[in-house]
């Protein structure tokens, strides 16, 4: 139980990030067919075990891990935020991706003997999260004005976004020769709750100035847009039971729509190398339901405040002068709110790999290879990029592939990325009679210290299959 | 035989890997420790006049009457909670060949006097630029009283000394910044 928990905890509180490079081509398991719909398929036809069948969590943090800031070393631990706030920059980011395949299906059919066509389907909850590091508002509140005269304070530096969904996806494959194989797969998204604030511009500024000392600029076009979720803040009846209601009702296509889709292909270059290479979640989501939207924007300079030679040409004494000011910068910082429509874009995410395939199967009773079978092991080299709010992030993976008995297969990658130089992660697939079980996980090295790695990524699931060339 | 036993026994390390990976201590209650220091320096008063305007009328006892300015930022709560320290810097530039004097009352919501102070510039006898600084400094009672101000009032007196008329020579120009220290704890 206590396992139990801790796997649970584990799953919730530390899953980061979108790369599922282990996943990725391991045929064996049916969910890779979601990493590309135009992927191979080993099996007849199969069955997600319900809301076992794919369990998904990653998060991660660019530029620093928890151990760098709440380890229990006796540091104070003021200094060790400054340094984090030093060496952060505004390209660092926090992401959390986390999935559940609520349910998953597929079949084989076609008209020849081998049903070379593949019909998938499902439908299953994503939660996905990004806040860039707003380092210009973090030394400022930090540090204060003083130190940074003439420093221009970035407004965009606030960039976060948040979603979270239900995907209802049906998925075809055709296995057009024995070389070529190709797949794409349709997507309904209904969005439950989308917050973002991405295109944020504008800066602030204490210069020297000309009247005074200083002159304060302001210069600002901030918003923040939501779907779904004023009303489960903003609704006065507290009974959460209405939320749970109100947030089936969203998951079961009664959201904020959109529609994309994937596609992919594998090519057989030669008997032992293949390409392939797939594209995921083009799509966008149309927020219409449940808007909230604030916006301050505004142009302010401050200078000063004139107390004695202030035009008082309209007889205004000092105080209405100064209620004048104050009333600016009221209207500088005023959010304004407002219920305009809007469109979001899926992160868009796409792989491609280079495999080659060696190793055949050796009988021990004639101490020969098996000509017939197929190879044991595969080596290869993948690329991933996510489209994200401020600039694609991109990952490279070395794998090796192995298939150590009938029914069990393992995965062990190498991969670069924002996170990480050295990301090892494992993964193995086994079925037991009909029933197939995986799970994978990355940062292997770090595992000495969960705390000190910026990435965790956990997937596992478990489906029953009947394959169709099962010895 | 060797493959049954292969099976479990890898899911099994796998799962152990995953489920007892090992953690170094960490303290999320440092968090509590948290305090950050900004210091927030900004603009406040500033005037630039030349000698003709303080002429009123065919008087020459230039005072400006005590104009109230109501300001609610000094005893608004973050800055009641935060604010430690707070210093007041004057810089006047005086080319008039007359001496005068600022003073800067702070008065409390129930109209009660709670900080004042003033300060004087020498005539420029020559009409060249004399410089002078004046810092208030408010710690301990006197951050207590800025505290509770909610009304400002601003006096400008030329004090005794040669005529002005309109060919008086000469410029005053005031500049002035508040430096606020701030010390936000959890």
């Amino acid at each position: 139980m206590k396992k139990f928990s801790y796997l649970l905890s584990l799953i919730t509180c530390l899953a980061f990030g979108q790369n599922k490079q282990i996943l990725y081509g391991f045929s064996e398991i049916p969910q890779s067919l979601m990493q590309n719909p135009g992927g191979e398929v080993t099996n007849d036809w199969y069955l997600g075990i319900p809301l076992l069948s794919h369990i998904h969590t990653n998060a991660g943090s660019s530029g620093i891990s928890v151990y760098d800031l709440f380890a229990a070393d006796g540091l104070d631990f003021n200094s060790k935020l400054e340094n984090a706030i030093y060496r952060l920059k505004d390209n660092d980011f926090f992401a959390v991706n986390q999935q559940i395949e609520i349910l998953s299906g597929g079949f084989a059919f076609g008209s020849g003997f081998e049903k070379n066509e593949y019909l998938s389907f499902g439908v299953y909850q994503e939660f996905d999260f990004i806040s860039y590091f707003p380092k210009d508002y973090a030394i400022l509140a930090y540090e204060g004005n003083q130190n940074n005269i003439n420093r221009l304070f970035d407004a965009s530096d606030v960039n976060i976004s948040g979603e979270l969904l239900s995907v209802w996806h049906v998925g075809y494959n055709k296995k057009v020769n024995d070389n070529f194989t190709f797949g794409i797969r349709g997507k309904v998204y209904s969005s439950i709750i989308n917050a973002n604030s991405t295109k944020n511009e504008g800066s602030f500024i204490t210069r020297t100035g000309q009247n005074n000392f200083y002159n304060h600029i302001f210069n600002l076009d901030l918003e923040l847009r939501t779907s779904g979720l004023s009303s489960l803040i903003e609704d006065e009846n507290s009974d959460p039971k209405n939320d749970v209601k109100e947030l089936k009702k969203r998951f079961l296509l009664g959201g904020n729509l959109g529609l994309g889709f994937d596609i992919g292909f594998t090519k057989k270059i030669t008997d032992q190398w293949t390409f392939d290479a797939s594209l995921l979640d083009v799509g966008f989501i149309r927020h219409s339901k449940d808007v909230e939207n604030y916006k301050v924007e505004g142009v302010y300079e401050f200078e000063g405040v004139d107390p004695i030679f202030y035009e008082s040409d309209q007889g205004q004494t000092a105080d209405d002068y100064w209620s004048d000011i104050e009333e600016d910068f009221e209207e500088l910082f005023k959010v304004d709110s407002t219920q305009s429509k809007y469109t979001t874009w899926r992160p868009a995410k796409l792989n491609a790999s280079l495999n080659y395939a060696f190793g055949k199967k050796i009988d021990k009773a004639c101490n020969c290879i098996q000509e017939e079978s197929d190879y044991l092991n595969a080596v290869g080299m993948q690329l991933y990029a996510i489209s994200r709010p401020k600039q694609p992030q991109l990952a490279l993976t070395a794998y090796y592939y192995r298939r150590l008995f009938n029914g069990l297969s393992a995965k062990a990658t190498y991969t670069i990325d924002s996170y990480s130089f050295k990301n090892v992660g494992l993964g193995v697939s086994a079925n037991i009679g009909g029933m197939n079980f995986y799970i994978m996980a990355d940062n292997f090295l770090e595992y000495q210290n969960i705390y000190n790695a910026q990435s965790v990524s956990l997937q596992l699931g478990f489906n029953y299959i009947f394959n169709k060339n099962e010895d | 035989m060797i493959k049954q036993i292969f099976k479990p026994t890898l899911l099994l390390f796998v799962l152990h890997v995953i489920c007892v990976s090992c953690t170094k201590e960490v303290d999320f209650n440092q968090i509590n420790d948290l305090e950050i220091n900004p210091v927030i320096e900004s603009s406040i008063f500033y005037f630039d006049a030349a000698a003709g305007d303080f002429i009123i009328g065919s008087s020459d006892e230039f005072s400006t009457p005590p104009e109230f300015i109501i300001i609610d930022i000094f005893n608004n709560q973050f800055v009641k909670d935060n604010l430690i320290k707070a210093e007041l810097l004057f810089e006047t530039v005086n080319s008039i060949n007359r001496a005068y004097q600022v003073q800067v009352d702070f008065f409390d919501n129930a109209n009660q006097l709670r900080h004042t102070f003033t300060f004087s510039t020498e005539a420029s006898t020559t009409n060249d630029d004399l410089t002078n600084q004046y810092l208030e400094v408010f710690e301990g009672d006197a951050l207590i009283n800025l505290k509770q101000t909610t009304k400002l009032a601003f006096t400008l007196t030329m004090l005794p000394g040669a005529p002005i008329n309109t060919s008086t020579q000469g410029r005053i120009h005031l500049e002035s910044k508040g430096t606020f220290y701030l010390k936000i704890e959890r």
